[in-house]
């Protein structure tokens, strides 16, 4: 499964880049994340309850390796979960531009190979699934990057 | 005197039905015992991959566990299953044999593999218990694609062999090239066909019990054959054949994959209940149904033929790749029905073929309904559509000018069948079934008038004609117990399982023609080794031949018996004396009649002197072994209606003209035929199992495998010919997977038909709304690129 889009931060790109590697903020962002904390070097481990169509939501252990780190500009995860309804695992590539407005571009392209039960019963939703929890992700996101600012420029 | 009533060739009503329809039918998962546990499976949900462990502690803690197992818990019972059909001895043949293992080791080699078993007092805890398990792997690359599989460097899925080839055979009869070098005309393609599931109503279901005190292993299980079942349990639990026990109750349809033995659930659970000392149940859900039962064939043809400026079949030449899946336990079965059926009910003098059974990371593959014939149809037929448009034949003109006729029989192919047997064919009469076929469907005025007419006013309708042949009815033996019982009624016991055919009718008919009882009098059992321990099991359409056979061979001698005595007790000859009613007299003198039951009360007496040399009882058994599998042929007319801007096929006229010997119930072999073609339109138009690239099964539940409804198979018109059977006493051939082995083939050129000078081509099975979307859509950009 392959996973690509493009959204736009309403911030400059170095806040955004602080964002996308703070633990607790996507643990909030994230659809479904209920755990996320650093194990090591660019390394995080955490739990996610994700369901898609028929198959109930359920948990799935996460461990994230980043890599090819270009501060404030680019990197790339190395995603492998794991549950009882299925598995993914894949890398995803993250792009940061910054557009002179002042606001951030991020281009995302994530290789997935999805496994198990939420392979075979939720194969037609799992696109939709995808794009919709990484919308939701990138949404919340951008939300505690506007409130971060807005407290920023208040203090 | 109009003679004892006949039952064999009459639509005698089924004698089973009052049972299923009224709920009163055993099936496996009805069997519910006092203490009964309950067993869940850890199933791989990788394709491929190295195990490094499976973590089953915080499963045996959860509250009412039993049990855990993994395969290192497993000991010595672990071993690999057997090779149940060894391959015949073809001339150079090369098969590796890799069978599957209860529970996955060191490595797992197709989604769905079990890795761990659970019992629990319930389902839901043992379901339950899964969730705790963790199974450490190291993911593997997957192989998925038959051709990538072959190319250098591909990974292996077994590790020992130095590629994927599973088996590499090549049977030749004539000299192709030879035919080829003098053709008119030679045409070649590349023919697809896709797996599928058999999607049987009732899934795989087992039941075990443990007698300590009769010290007997009692099993219910959904096979196709418990007799072999109850064999190779005895041998790999260490039981006498006699302590094992095996039924196969009422069974809601086999098709083939119930044929598959030693499942790991099936030697697992009987195992897990004698070592736990209570029942022990596993019901197979739909889910692991896609993952865990064997599945239809993947295969891909490159197929050409030669042919004469007549139409005349000069050779063919076809080279094909045939997916095993993940472990070849049931041998070359599939792929050599698949090269043997093409020939068909063709005189093909030059014959070339060879094919490459790959191993790939997916569910095994073994017989299901066709078990590979239609491939071999659909390659055939293909290429005789395409021959005949090149060299502007009519599509039934090619096909009547390559029919054997009918003093070509017995008609020996000169290659080998599964059965190791030689391909002889043993009757048969094509060209009237052809007839037939066109006659019922009427051929020409569609042809002619029709077509045209629906054209002018801008419909896409077509027409598609093909012939088959079905080899059936193969050894090695079947056997039946006939018993006359005091109370008059007659028992018959078979070792066949039953799945739904009618074997309580049809081997009812047969009994009762023979002693001349009503044939609601004569009681049949299957599918229990208690009642009857020799025989091999129901596949290859083979009941009726082989197992009716031997119910006929066990009637007549029981006949003798009661000749012999009522000879002795009506004082006269054997020849004067007539079954009838339920009883026997002298002819033409009714009130000599004397009741079966009487004959069999005094065949069995309490004191006195029985006549040295004679059995006690009315009771006899019987085998009957052919010395090769009979074939049956026909031929399948359908007319559809195609609307090119969806793409949705409305199958609207569909023809069956079935040969197949002597017909012992017309409503059953109906029924056959009826169901086949269901299997056959799901085939040809909407069952696909589609695995992506990493050998994940992507349409794993009926919301996204479709199986075709009532709306979507058309009432079948049927006609029934009889070429007799020279092999078998009752004449008959086979009939079960005749409805389902050329829909395909005539469903593509059917559709193809429909739209006529588009340029579209159907050269790949199963097609899908979808599927047939984008090939119209193909074919238009080239027809307009040209």
């Amino acid at each position: 499964m392959i996973v690509e889009g493009t959204f736009t931060f309403q911030g400059p790109r170095e806040a955004v880049w602080d964002l996308l590697q703070n633990p607790d903020v996507l643990v909030k962002a994230l659809p479904g994340a209920k755990r996320l904390v650093r194990s090591g070097e660019d390394r995080y481990e955490g739990v996610m309850r994700v369901g898609v169509g028929p198959v109930t939501a359920a948990e799935f252990a996460v461990a994230v390796a980043v890599r090819d780190k270009v501060p404030p500009q680019r990197y790339a995860l190395d995603v492998d979960s794991k549950g009882a309804v299925g598995f993914t695992r894949g890398t995803a590539r993250v792009e940061l531009e910054a557009l002179a407005d002042g606001r951030t571009r991020l281009k995302y392209t994530a290789e997935l190979q999805v496994g198990g039960k939420i392979a075979g019963l939720g194969q037609r939703l799992l696109d939709q699934a995808a794009k919709l929890m990484t919308r939701q992700g990138l949404e919340a996101l951008n939300q505690e990057l506007r409130t971060r600012l807005a407290r920023g420029s208040a203090g | 005197m109009t003679g004892p009533r006949r039952y064999v060739g009459e639509r005698v009503r089924r004698n089973e039905d009052a049972r299923l329809l009224t709920g009163r039918a055993l099936f496996v998962d009805d069997v519910r015992l006092e203490g009964m546990l309950h067993v869940a499976f850890l199933r791989s949900q990788h394709a491929h991959a190295r195990v490094k462990g499976v973590d089953v502690a915080a499963a045996r803690r959860r509250p009412g566990v039993v049990a855990v197992y993994t395969a290192g818990d497993l000991g010595d019972f672990w071993r690999p299953g057997p090779l149940l059909v060894p391959p015949p001895p073809i001339p150079g043949l090369l098969f590796n044999s890799c069978t599957q293992v209860p529970l996955a080791k060191d490595k797992v080699r197709h989604a769905g593999e079990p890795l761990a078993m659970v019992v629990a007092e319930s389902r839901y805890v043992a379901e339950d218990a899964l969730e705790d398990m963790t199974v450490d792997v190291e993911p593997l690359p997957a192989v998925v694609d038959l051709e990538a599989a072959l190319a250098p460097g591909a990974p292996l899925v077994h590790e020992h062999l130095p590629s994927n080839v599973a088996a590499h055979v090549v049977q030749r009869k004539g000299d192709y090239e030879r035919a080829r070098s003098g053709a008119h005309a030679v045409i070649t393609r590349r023919l697809r066909y896709d797996r599928g599931a058999a999607a049987a109503i009732e899934n795989r279901a087992v039941v075990a019990q443990w007698d300590p005190r009769a010290e007997e292993l009692t099993v219910w299980d959904t096979t196709q054959a418990p007799i072999p079942i109850r064999n190779g349990l005895a041998g790999l639990l260490g039981l006498l054949e006699s302590q094992v026990r095996v039924v196969a109750p009422f069974v809601g349809g086999g098709f083939g994959p119930k044929i598959m033995m030693f499942y790991p659930e099936e030697l697992l659970v009987p195992w897990a209940a004698m070592r736990l000392g209570r029942p022990v149940k596993w019901s197979e859900d739909r889910q692991e149904n896609f993952y865990a039962t064997t599945q239809e064939r993947g295969q891909i043809h490159d197929a050409e033929i030669a042919l004469a400026r007549d139409g005349r079949i000069l050779g063919v030449r076809d080279r094909f790749l045939h997916d095993a899946g993940a472990y070849d336990p049931y041998g070359l079965t599939v792929p050599i029905n698949s090269q043997c059926t093409l020939l068909g009910p063709y005189d093909i003098a030059n014959y070339d073929s060879e094919f490459t059974a790959v191993f790939t990371n997916k569910t095994i593959v073994t017989p299901v309904r066709g078990a590979g014939r239609q491939h071999g149809v659909f390659v055939i037929e293909r290429l005789l559509d395409y021959a005949a448009r090149q060299l502007g034949l009519d599509r039934v003109e090619i096909r009547r000018r390559n029919l054997l006729r009918p003093e070509q029989f017995p008609h020996n192919h000169e290659i080998l069948f599964q059965d190791s047997a030689p391909l002889v064919y043993d009757s048969g009469n094509y060209e009237p079934a052809l007839d037939e076929a066109l006659r019922i469907v009427d051929y020409e005025r569609f042809v002619r008038e029709e077509q045209p007419r629906l054209r002018a006013a801008g419909r896409h309708v077509g027409i598609g004609v093909v012939c088959y042949v079905e080899g059936t009815g193969i050894g090695p033996y079947e056997g039946a117990r006939v018993t006359v019982e005091p109370s008059g009624r007659v028992r018959v016991a078979t070792g066949v399982g039953t799945q739904g055919q009618g074997h309580f009718t049809v081997f009812a008919q047969i009994v009762a023609d023979v002693l001349g009882v009503d044939v609601e009098q004569v009681h049949v059992i299957t599918g229990d080794t208690r009642e009857f321990h020799w025989g091999t099991g129901t596949f290859a359409s083979r009941g009726a031949v082989v197992a009716g056979s031997a119910c006929h061979a066990a009637a007549v001698a029981v006949r003798e018996k009661i000749l012999d005595l009522a000879s002795h007790l009506l004082e006269a000859p054997k020849h004067d004396l007539e079954l009838a009613d339920g009883s026997v007299g002298v002819r033409g003198a009714p009130d000599s009649a004397v009741g079966l039951g009487e004959i069999a009360r005094r065949a069995n007496p309490l004191r006195g002197a029985v006549r040295p040399g004679t059995e006690p009882g009315l009771e006899a058994t019987a085998y009957f072994g052919p010395e090769r599998g009979s074939t049956a042929n026909g031929v399948h007319a359908a007319i559809v209606e195609v609307d090119p801007e969806t793409a949705l096929v409305e199958v609207t006229r569909y023809v069956v003209v079935h040969d197949s010997g002597r017909v012992l119930n017309p409503l059953l072999v109906d029924g056959q035929i009826h169901g086949g073609v269901a299997h056959g339109i799901g085939n040809a138009f909407y069952e696909q199992l589609v695995y992506d690239e990493n050998g994940q099964l992507l349409n794993a539940s009926f919301m996204d495998y479709l199986l075709p409804t009532a709306t979507d198979v058309p009432p079948v018109e049927t006609a029934h010919r009889e070429t007799p059977s020279p092999l078998n006493p009752l004449g008959v051939k086979g009939v079960g997977e005749a409805g389902a082995i050329p829909a395909g083939a005539a469903f593509a050129q059917a559709v193809e038909d429909a739209l006529a000078g588009s340029g579209l081509e159907i050269t790949e099975i199963p097609l899908s709304p979808n599927r047939l979307f984008e090939l119209i859509a193909e074919a238009g950009a080239g027809a307009r690129g040209r």
